[in-house]
């Protein structure tokens, strides 16, 4: 809570004190800050590097409901909405430069009947949730919708709704649409230090200066934990480098975006004609650095599960990789609530590398809950303080996943 | 000395089993050079080779074209003596024992802990040795103006290779375009087999050469009378040449069919049906990029260098990196700095006799004193050179719908649109552009974009160029799917547990 650098924390940041201030400037800190601002809060966002340079800005955009946590569900829903309305919240050149694409579909493939029981399983459990988007696919169906699809294919899930997003442009687009409607957002601008001062105002310190407001939320992604380390509050995260591959151009063949069960394989076609292929590939994280490495020998196995499925790409080749830093908590949810030591401290990060989907609702709900002072009920399983209670780590009562 | 050693992993824990005392990655002048020495000295040594036959560029298919009874006098002669000094090189390289010879191989990866990333035809893997010899050589700088991407334009490197390998010469008018001695090397090389080019284009002028003088070394003087004697014969065959032109342009429907080139007060509109543009060498800096080595920017002559030692130890870049640890690659050659073929060949001695020591744990200053001296007269001509012919500035200011990256097709205006928005740094407008993303991965639009982003910014220097990541080459899925000798510990650490149990679990966008 002390800071080396107190001296230049002398000189305010902000004209003034704000309502709120956001560490972090990702997709999800500009999207809470485009609500609240549009609310008339005073917002200021503080960015380490450049708005939406990590994970916002280097997933792969995909906009799923299909395999989704059912936890997730009601505001995975809201954020589809949100992403089909785009305009409405980021102005029309947002919107366009987003590159949103729904109803072209996500399949997750079956090769092997352990991945169609498990398929058949999800199907009966989320039909007996009332979850009715994600249809069981037979293996005939699947070749149909995915021309070049190993003969051996059994069969799969299919969500109708979903599609994708450019993910950078949609970053930006939060971003661009959370200044315009009154967020200061400063850039290159790193917290040292957080501290409640004896009036109850949160007292943010930076190297280029100090900021206060009523409130702050940490959004900080895969630096999350650091930040609520700040104030003495230990909320587990794993940095993870996740990784992608990315083909040369081929002649277009494949419109939905097709993943894996047991297997590492995700992969889309891009409008370009690229295959971006990824399945939780991890490269080596450095935090510290605020930069990561992709490592070849991990790519491997998805090279291989994406061949394996589709026995035409063999041969074409892969031009480039890249990764970006994502927060990975113990049960594969985000943390998204407020914190439990401190009043006006509000955390949401570690999205475990699906956060792209949601962030815009997650942005909606969580400045709703702020603003009325009431916690919204979609957000209660996501609380910060989940795993003291001593619940299990993974969702539904089950086993954890392998 | 032969016994293989284990190194550490990048992430410090595993041991991996040794291929070699030493990895050479390229065999021309420097790479054979040094894998000759380290032969010699009783080292293990894997040579690494992206052609089908040791030379590099500038001996390319040597053996063929002088070994043997297929021999073309008129080729040969053409080549000249230069091109002939690679033959004994080649045939020591080829002699020694101890060196593990691997043509065809294309290198997509380098780490400074010592691995090699490589495919061969169907297969590819890591190889891994304690140290690395870098030779990968220059390539041409990228030379874009208005048609540059049509057929039938090529660059000197590209007609010299068609010259060595499959024994082609261009027909029809010849044109000429750019600056540097490989364009008057090779427009003398065209003479002897026949061809005789329309026009020389220079963008150099003469007032370039008063400054040059200043820089003039008399161990520059065999060199400087080499370049004498190309422009000699090209004045007595009465080849036109102009100098100081100040734009270039392609011209034609689908390939090219006139040159527009305009000097200060003058345009000359020549039908054309190959035009030949070189614009000076630029080391090959994407393996050691993509490793996480160093890299400074080079006035002189307007390239991105390593970071080395005089006995060509390569620096890792500050603030995190891949492989943890001291370097262990070593560069040479042009890769390291361009200082052509006979210095390649003195630093490559120098590298291998320094690393020999070194793995011998002995002295090296006697040892490496022969290569060192030939190594700073080989390179005495440079300063010359750079002056005299300056790169890096061919046609002027670059018109905005002139292509910039081929692969993509963006051009200089959109570039310097994106820059004025904001976009300051070669990566930033990869992100925004895709330039290059493409198959090249950058190597034909990286220096134009650091030309741009410094004349918009009026910068002294570039901006650094695009971060390399690996693959440097393309690697097709089927190889990449069935890579040898990967780390045991990098493979068995964490992935993203992405399956959520059937009621429920997590999954993720990437």
């Amino acid at each position: 809570m002390t800071s080396l650098m107190r001296q230049a924390g002398s000189t305010p940041m902000f004209e003034r004190r704000q309502d709120v201030i956001i560490i972090g400037g990702g997709l999800q800190g500009c999207a809470i800050a485009l609500f609240l601002a549009r609310a008339g809060r005073s917002v200021g966002v503080i960015e380490r590097t450049v708005a939406g340079r990590h994970a916002s800005g280097v997933n792969a955009g995909g906009l799923r409901l299909l395999l989704r946590d059912h936890r997730e569900y009601p505001i995975a829903v809201r954020a589809m909405e949100i992403w089909s309305g785009l305009e409405e919240f980021v102005g029309r050149a947002g919107a366009k430069a987003s590159e949103v694409r729904l109803r072209t579909s996500q399949i997750a493939i079956a090769m092997d009947s352990n991945e169609m029981s498990w398929a058949e399983d999800r199907a009966r459990d989320m039909g007996r949730r009332g979850i009715l988007n994600e249809r069981l696919l037979d293996g005939r169906e699947v070749r149909r919708l995915l021309p070049g699809i190993s003969s051996r294919v059994l069969g799969g899930l299919i969500s109708e709704p979903d599609g994708h997003a450019n993910p950078a442009n949609a970053a930006r687009a939060f971003r661009m649409a959370a200044a315009a409607a009154g967020a200061h957002i400063e850039e290159g601008c790193r917290v040292q230090g957080l501290e409640r001062t004896g009036s109850g105002l949160w007292r943010v310190e930076t190297d280029r200066g100090t900021a206060e407001a009523e409130i702050v939320i940490n959004c900080a992604g895969a630096w999350g934990a650091g930040v609520a380390r700040l104030v003495d509050e230990t909320l587990s995260l794993e940095a993870m480098a996740l990784s992608m591959m990315v083909t040369s151009r081929v002649e277009h063949f494949v419109t939905p975006v097709v993943i894996g069960i047991d297997r590492p394989l995700s992969f889309k076609q891009s409008a370009a004609g690229s295959l971006v292929i990824g399945g939780g590939i991890a490269g080596k994280p450095c935090l510290d650095e605020a930069t990561s490495f992709t490592i070849m020998d991990r790519m491997v196995s998805s090279a291989a599960a994406t061949i394996d499925a589709f026995p035409c790409l063999s041969d074409v080749p892969v031009l480039r990789t890249w990764t970006g830093l994502e927060g990975v908590t113990p049960d594969g949810i985000p943390y998204i609530g407020p914190s439990v030591r401190h009043p006006g401290l509000w955390h949401v990060f570690g999205f475990c590398g699906h956060g792209f989907q949601l962030s815009p609702a997650v942005g909606e709900i969580v400045a709703t809950s702020i603003l009325s002072g009431e916690r919204d009920a979609r957000l209660l399983p996501f609380s910060v303080d989940r795993f003291k209670a001593g619940q299990p780590v993974r969702g539904g009562g089950d086993d954890a996943a392998a | 000395m032969t016994e293989t050693g284990t190194s550490s992993s990048p992430t410090g824990a595993g041991a991996v089993a040794m291929d070699a005392d030493v990895i050479v990655i390229g065999a021309g002048p420097a790479g054979m050079s040094a894998a000759t020495e380290l032969g010699a000295a009783g080292f293990r040594v894997i040579a690494l080779d992206m052609n089908p036959s040791p030379g590099g560029q500038i001996y390319r298919a040597v053996e063929l074209n002088l070994g043997d009874q297929r021999a073309d006098p008129v080729l040969a002669r053409a080549l000249g003596r230069a091109y002939a000094a690679g033959w004994p090189l080649v045939a020591r390289f080829r002699n020694q024992e101890g060196i593990d010879y691997r043509p065809d191989t294309t290198v997509w990866e380098l780490r400074t802990d010592g691995t090699v990333g490589w495919q061969r035809a169907a297969r590819g893997g890591y190889l891994r040795a304690r140290h690395i010899v870098l030779a990968n050589g220059a390539m041409e700088r990228p030379m874009p103006f208005p048609g540059w991407t049509l057929p039938g334009v090529m660059t000197a490197g590209a007609v010299q290779t068609l010259i060595k390998s499959s024994r082609l010469k261009p027909t029809g008018r010849v044109v000429l375009a750019g600056t540097g001695p490989l364009l008057f090397l090779l427009a003398d090389q065209l003479l002897k087999l026949g061809v005789k080019p329309a026009l020389i284009a220079r963008t150099d002028r003469f007032g370039d050469k008063m400054k040059a003088l200043a820089r003039l070394r008399p161990a520059a003087l065999p060199a400087i009378a080499k370049g004498a004697g190309w422009m000699l014969n090209l004045r007595k065959a009465g080849i036109r040449t102009v100098t100081g032109v100040a734009r270039l342009e392609a011209v034609g429907d689908d390939r090219v069919r006139e040159v527009v080139v305009e000097t200060g007060d003058e345009t000359t509109r020549l039908p054309c049906d190959t035009l030949i543009v070189h614009d000076g060498i630029i080391p090959s800096i994407d393996l050691a990029q993509g490793a996480g080595l160093a890299v400074e920017w080079r006035a002189g002559d307007a390239s991105w260098c390593p970071v080395t030692e005089q006995s060509g130890l390569a620096s890792p870049s500050r603030g995190a990196n891949l492989s943890a640890g001291a370097s262990r690659i070593w560069i040479t050659g042009d890769a390291r700095q361009i200082g052509g073929a006979d210095a390649a060949a003195a630093h490559g001695r120098l590298v291998g006799q320094t690393l020999a020591a070194r793995l011998e744990a002995a002295e090296t200053e006697a040892l490496t004193a022969g290569p060192a001296r030939i190594y700073a007269r080989a390179m005495a001509p440079r300063a010359f050179i750079d002056a005299a012919f300056p790169q890096g500035q061919t046609s002027g200011d670059l018109a905005d719908s002139t292509i910039v990256c081929r692969c993509e097709e963006i051009t200089a205006g959109t570039i310097r649109s994106k820059a004025r928005q904001g976009a300051t740094d070669p990566d930033q407008l990869r992100g925004l552009l895709r330039c290059g993303m493409g198959p090249c991965q950058g190597r034909s639009c990286a220096s134009t974009i650091g030309r741009l982003l410094s004349e918009e910014f009026d910068l002294k220097r570039p901006p650094r160029p695009f971060r390399g990541r690996p693959p440097v080459r393309p690697v097709p899925l089927c190889i990449l799917a069935t890579l040898e000798s990967l780390d045991p510990e990098l493979v068995s650490s964490e992935a993203l547990n992405d399956k959520p149990d059937a009621s429920g679990g997590i999954d993720s966008d990437v």
